[in-house]
């Protein structure tokens, strides 16, 4: 029973719900209005485009690579979106074309990342810049500010007055994007994949097709957090979400998804998202400025990593648990593990072909 | 091209490839100085060419840091606002101590670097957190830093000595001044990596890290001391920023790194480690700087050089990729058809026989 607790404190997912509540109660004594239901559901609103992207970005981290152009896609999604609506096209036509560029986008990096086999850090730090060159020369460095308004209300607007639709959505893609990483063969062969990708190759996982797939995963979730970020924001400029890299990868990593691939859950991500919005938020109130936030996110983010490393460390026995005064229980599930396993259970089972 | 390749021995192979990379580079910075020189009339004016020797000049410096990280397989994104934050502490101490040396200065700029650098180093080998993110964090967090150290203030060039504005205007025997020091920094980043056991080192480990440990060589110590370099050629490059750029504020020099990293990728540093010349990457540097240039003669807009940037860098990577494999292919072919030649010459004793 003991044992059943302590794992259950110990527990990556536990840890940012203490920190959220730490924070929460921080962000209290520092404003009255914290506590207020209405601040507590705006709370989130402006780091709606955020969480989108980090989920995008969970997969592609998953399956052991990195996609650091996320940002980029998102600004030529939205510009790609606002100069064909100022050229008179139906606003969803436009949306679908944007949704469809960032997918293309995505599938550019994909190619090169899985089929080519190249470096996904080189080619998105290529196309991070490139693509954001190519943003800025579709506005020609103007912004669109004219939208109609039930597009906006997608990102910016409340249903009952209260409950921002931005926020369901993003509850919304963390349960369908939830399902498809941890309940789908899809899902499975990420985890595959991203833990030993020869030996997934090996038991009969279409490796390439899946990494091709989830750099589009996160091309579409980079359109779709810029039809939220329009919503918000009610302007589509090329330097849309620039500067936001750091607390995508914060949130991605901070969620306890393991920066080598194989590990991860959407639940973490999206309690990570929580955190980075509540101290971002809290800084705020305490008068904090942008460029000293980072600074504390940066941080935050080193901290994660580093931590997830020395849990590794003492797992797999590098570390030993006696000099750090704790005694060693059993082997700690861990989420590559589960997925091997079902990896070889699955390929046991006869397929029809 | 792989047909006429073999016979040869493996490093004669190697050799070729690196001299086709280079003549390549040669034949596009000809190319682009040909076109440049046609559409636009003042690109081949001497006053054009010592400005483009002024932005080659930093971004070598730099570069020369970076390839040393690049080639033990990790990468610094740091370096920009490394170069920022050095760039205002140096000016900002020279404005404020009108009197002090300028080696002095320089002195400060590459200290702060070293220090910025070595932490870099200390994150990727002893938190072992991979390069990218622990140095995209430090981008932000060295740049929060210059606004914590600038506090909203800037330095400008009325308050800077002449001596100092100097390194960037005089031309000694032609060049600029700025462009000397990036040549004694080539020359030297050159004799390192190709004399120096610790030089070697990096190679060594940009190869095959595993195979580095076992022969012996200190890989962590030798990974911390690349990005220190690349910290203090950093704050070098900072000093150099504030004379070439005197008004100097927190957003000095941002996104300067893409510049960097472009240099050094398409100067065929491989992005996987281990193979690379410092003579490629000042190539790579002298291609981006005149591409550069020429783009703002023909009043293209900033943001083609973005893209300019980040094209090339997904192009190079791809090139070296491509011939990579073909190379690796070729090589293990002609492993096969020696071992094949010498199992023909004596053949197997019959107890080695299955």
């Amino acid at each position: 029973m003991t044992r059943v607790l302590l794992r259950l404190v110990l527990r990556w997912e536990t840890l940012l719900i203490v920190a959220i509540v730490g924070g929460g109660i921080w962000s209290a004594t520092l404003s009255e209005f914290f506590f207020t239901r209405i601040n507590l559901l705006d709370l989130a609103t402006p780091y709606v485009f955020i969480g989108l992207l980090a989920f995008g970005l969970t997969f592609v981290v998953i399956a052991g690579e990195i996609d650091i152009s996320v940002t980029s896609i998102l600004a030529v999604s939205v510009v790609s979106f606002a100069q064909l609506l100022d050229h008179g096209v139906n606003v969803w036509l436009a949306t679908a074309a944007g949704l469809g560029v960032a997918a293309a986008l995505g599938l550019v990096n994909g190619l090169l990342v899985g089929v080519l086999n190249l470096p996904s850090l080189a080619v998105t730090l290529g196309t991070l810049a490139a693509f954001q060159g190519l943003a800025f020369v579709i506005l020609s460095g103007e912004g669109v500010a004219e939208f109609p308004q039930r597009y906006l209300s997608i990102g910016g607007g409340y249903s009952k007055q209260e409950l921002p639709h931005a926020l369901v959505l993003l509850v919304a893609a963390a349960f369908v994007l939830g399902l498809l990483l941890h309940a789908t063969r899809f899902g499975r062969y990420l985890f595959a994949i991203g833990s030993n990708r020869e030996a997934a190759h090996l038991s009969g996982v279409p490796a390439s097709r899946v990494r091709v797939t989830v750099f589009v995963i996160s091309g579409l979730m980079a359109g779709i957090a810029g039809i939220a970020y329009v919503g918000f924001f009610g302007s589509a400029r090329a330097d849309a979400a620039q500067g936001s890299l750091l607390d995508v990868v914060t949130a991605v990593v901070l969620g306890g998804v393991n920066i080598f691939g194989g590990a991860g859950t959407m639940v973490g991500v999206f309690l990570a998202l929580i955190l980075v919005a509540v101290l971002r938020n809290g800084m705020q109130l305490a008068n904090v400025g942008g460029d000293t936030q980072n600074i504390v996110i940066g941080v935050l983010l080193l901290a994660a990593i580093a931590a997830g490393n020395l849990g590794r460390a003492i797992q797999d026995g590098s570390i030993s648990l006696a000099r750090l005064g704790i005694r060693r229980r059993g082997v700690i599930r861990s989420d590559a593990k589960e997925a091997a396993i079902a990896m070889s259970v699955e390929s046991q089972t006869p397929k029809g072909r | 091209m792989i047909a006429e390749l073999r016979g040869l021995k493996p490093q004669q192979i190697a050799a070729a490839a690196f001299r086709l990379r280079e003549i390549g580079l040669v034949i596009a910075l000809g190319a682009a100085v040909v076109f440049f020189a046609i559409r636009a009339p003042n690109f081949l004016t001497v006053g054009n060419w010592q400005d483009i020797a002024r932005d080659v000049a930093i971004v070598v410096v730099v570069a020369v840091g970076e390839t040393m990280v690049v080639l033990t397989r990790n990468i610094d994104l740091s370096v920009a606002s490394i170069v920022g934050l050095s760039a205002y502490i140096s000016a900002d101490y020279l404005a404020s101590h009108p009197g002090t040396a300028l080696g002095v200065a320089a002195l400060i700029a590459v200290g702060v670097g070293t220090v910025l650098g070595f932490v870099n180093g200390l994150l990727v080998v002893v938190a072992r957190i991979p390069a990218i993110i622990a140095t995209l964090a430090t981008l932000a967090i060295y740049r929060g830093l210059s606004f914590q150290v600038t506090a909203g203030d800037q330095v400008s060039a009325f308050q800077l000595p002449d001596r100092f504005l100097d390194l960037a205007a005089s031309k000694p025997l032609g060049l600029p001044t700025l462009a000397w020091f990036a040549f004694a920094v080539a020359i030297a980043g050159s004799a390192v990596l190709r004399w120096t056991r610790w030089g070697r080192d990096f190679y060594a480990i940009g190869s095959n890290p595993e195979a580095a440990r076992f022969a012996g060589i200190p890989v962590g110590r030798r990974i911390i001391l690349a990005f220190t370099i690349c910290g203090a050629l950093s704050g070098l490059g900072g000093f150099l920023w504030a004379s070439r750029f005197p008004n100097v504020d927190a957003v000095a020099a941002t996104d300067f790194e893409l510049d960097v990293i472009t240099a050094v990728v398409i100067g065929g540093v491989n992005v996987f480690g281990g193979s690379g010349t410092i003579f490629g990457v000042v190539l790579g540097a002298v291609l981006v700087a005149t591409i550069q240039d020429g783009f703002t003669l023909l009043r293209l807009s900033e943001f083609w050089k973005m893209f300019f940037n980040g094209a090339a860098i997904v192009v190079a990577v791809t090139i070296d990729a491509l011939v990579t494999r073909r190379l690796q292919d070729a090589l293990r072919r002609r492993r096969a058809e020696v071992l094949a030649a010498r199992h023909a010459a004596a053949p197997p004793r019959p107890e080695a026989a299955p």
